[in-house]
């Protein structure tokens, strides 16, 4: 029998029997459309850490030179212990580095991360938990801040010490109805007055946190108010993506020289690209991948059992269709055929609808969280694979069975 | 009563076992039948004539014993050969009609050519023209359980003639039908021998056999009696 035969029959079969092939096909469904969904969403959250969340983090085409590796979370004890023994950044050491790279658009300082939090206030208006950072001027370049209203933090702001901040978008709108009135207001944070000196336009929402919820104070009016922070940090921006590497080398060449390491003595400090946050998020991921697919074999084969079930009903049902079929000249092959076809395009619908059945899931997913979406081809094309296979495997046994009934006895079974 | 050997069957013997016991079905059949003849194949049940019929057709084989079919011999066939042989020698024609419940009568005449591997169009044409001669030219598209007995019976001839069979293989063809509607079939078959084809048909009714030009009696499992007559 011609293969395009044995299609059409098998999907003669199957729309003959809608409701009971769909219930044959759930546990194939169901797995195919985790496995969908799910790859699509981790490569959605996956995209989204390289695109938002790093850019957002450590700035675009920028690096750091930390006391920490942002990859925090993965230490043990004695890498720990080490990091703990660490001496903090320093603000002389912003001077080497700067040196090293002179075609660097930005060398700046800032307090880092975890910052402080002061409630900001001005006349009877209040907006709590805002997050208070401590800067040098080049910070608000290599964070690409555009000024809503009035300017920017200047050198002698720093120099000076003065007593002026830049606001967030989201706290500026809180506070005040109209921007450019506000530059110059006396505003509080914490216990000190401030003189608002610009707003920064909105950088908009990451894994759903606002990025603008913030006040930037000169770093040298923030460590007179909170200290010298542990956590300061030495942000440099490039030009260009390509030059990252190579600055790079030069920054953690300035940074030894300026420490006065020897040579085999390791580093005290960490030179780190969004790189590393993106490394600890596909390990992360990684384990993730591991298990979905073992989690989608299960699933797969309990759907193939259903599926083998479902068509050695079927011969039994159909024998009488099967005496008729040999008696007027079908071979064993070509009654193994049919049900092979048959339970091939039953296995590949399941796999087809469980591709769409995740690709609804994430996209819906996409719709309510701030996460996108990417369905990936590989998936996909695995599911089909996944589809066809356990059609073809536990298909074979069922279709054996009915090319080797015999047509007398077939025949009898009506 | 001319026309070369078509059917030559020697010793022909078949045994079933059901459980420990041993039923001799046939006991060593000697007969030939010749091309264009007409014959009837009768004896009380039990007496093995179904078994011959299933073994002349093809759909078993003989525990021993000579089947030489159009020259070849037969009784020595595996399964797929005898699939084939099935496919281009010979129409099966049931009592039950055994047509596929869900296929148009189209569809069901089509089924030897699509085993025969033939294409799709050149297939319904031939189903159609198998159809017209049955005259049901006008219910092609109908499902067995849209016609009536003696039509689901046509349909079931088409079958059997669509692929130009050396011999059409009728077992109890009136069996599930009406006097008149028999007397229709009876017709067809008449018809279908004076056109040149082969027809054997197995019946324990005598005015059904009284229909063939030639009438072989059946009793446990040996042949009792071969008659040739004139025409009715």
């Amino acid at each position: 029998m011609p293969l395009f035969e044995g299609l059409r029959l098998a999907f003669r079969e199957i729309a003959a029997h809608k409701l009971r092939s769909f219930f044959t096909l759930l546990g194939i469904i169901v797995s195919v459309a985790f496995l969908v969904a799910v790859v699509a969403i981790i490569q959605g959250m996956n995209a989204y850490v390289s695109e938002n969340l790093a850019g957002a983090i450590v700035g675009r085409n920028a690096f750091q030179v930390r006391r920490i590796p942002i990859s925090v979370g993965l230490f043990d004890d004695e890498e720990w212990r080490e990091l703990q023994r660490r001496p903090v950044i320093q603000a002389e050491e912003v001077a080497f580095v700067q040196r090293a790279i002179p075609d660097a658009l930005a060398v700046s300082l800032q307090s880092g991360w975890p910052t402080p939090q002061a409630d900001v206030s001005w006349r009877n208006q209040t907006v709590g938990d805002v997050l208070v950072f401590g800067v040098t001027p080049p910070f608000q370049i290599v964070q690409d801040y555009v000024m809503a209203a009035g300017e920017g933090l200047s050198d002698v702001d720093v120099r000076e010490r003065r007593r002026v901040a830049i606001l967030g978008y989201d706290v500026a709108e809180k506070l005040f109805d109209d921007f450019d009135a506000a530059v110059g207001r006396r505003i509080r944070v914490g216990r000190t007055q401030v003189e608002v000196k610009g707003i920064v336009e909105a950088k908009g929402t990451v894994l759903g946190q606002s990025w603008d919820g913030f006040v930037m104070l000169p770093i040298t009016l923030f460590e007179a108010m909170y200290g010298r922070r542990q956590t300061t940090t030495i942000s440099v921006k490039m030009a260009r993506a390509d030059q990252v590497a190579g600055a790079m080398l030069r920054a953690e060449e300035a940074m030894r020289v300026a420490r006065r390491l020897r040579p085999g003595e390791p580093n005290d400090f960490t030179v780190d690209t969004a790189e590393g946050l993106i490394t600890f998020w596909e390990n992360l991921t990684r384990v993730i991948f591991a298990v979905v697919p073992a989690v989608v074999a299960i699933g797969v084969i309990v759907g193939g059992i259903v599926i083998m079930n479902i068509m050695l009903m079927s011969v039994t049902e159909r024998t009488f269709e099967i005496g008729i079929r040999k008696s007027v000249g079908a071979k064993r092959g070509d009654i193994q055929r049919q049900f092979l076809a048959e339970s091939i395009v039953l296995a590949t619908t399941g796999g087809i609808l469980g591709i769409l059945t995740g690709w609804a899931l994430a996209q819906l997913v996409a719709v309510v969280s701030p996460m996108p979406a990417r369905v990936t081809l590989w998936s996909i094309t695995l599911a089909l694979a996944l589809g066809a296979g356990v059609g073809v495997l536990f298909g074979v046994y069922p279709a054996r069975r009915a090319a080797r009934l015999d047509p007398i006895i077939a025949l009898r079974n009506e | 009563m001319s026309g070369e050997s078509l059917i030559r069957v020697s010793g022909l013997t078949r045994e079933y076992r059901m459980g420990a016991e041993t039923v001799h079905a046939l006991r060593g059949v000697d007969m030939e039948i010749r091309r264009n003849e007409y014959l009837a194949i009768m004896g009380p049940s039990g007496s093995g004539k179904s078994t011959l019929m299933n073994l002349i057709g093809c759909l078993d084989s003989p525990t021993c014993g000579e089947y030489w079919l159009n020259g070849v011999e037969v009784s020595q066939m595996q399964d797929d050969e005898l699939a084939r042989v099935r496919n281009r020698e010979i129409g099966f024609v049931f009592q039950t009609f055994n047509l596929l419940p869900r296929a148009s009568a189209l569809h069901n005449v089509e089924l030897p050519l699509i085993y025969a591997g033939m294409s799709g169009r050149e297939r319904r044409q031939h189903a159609a023209r198998a159809l017209e001669r049955v005259g049901l030219a006008d219910r092609m598209a109908h499902k067995p359980n849209e016609l009536s007995g003696g039509q689901r019976q046509r349909v079931a001839i088409a079958r059997a003639l669509v692929n130009d069979p050396s011999i059409l293989l009728a077992d109890e063809p009136t069996g599930n039908l009406d006097s008149s509607t028999s007397a229709e079939i009876m017709a067809v078959f008449e018809e279908l021998y004076r056109q040149g084809q082969t027809v054997v048909m197995v019946t324990h009714e005598a005015d059904i056999a009284s229909h063939a030009r030639r009438v072989v009696t059946l009793l446990d499992g040996v042949v009792n009696s071969d008659t040739v007559r004139e025409a009715a």
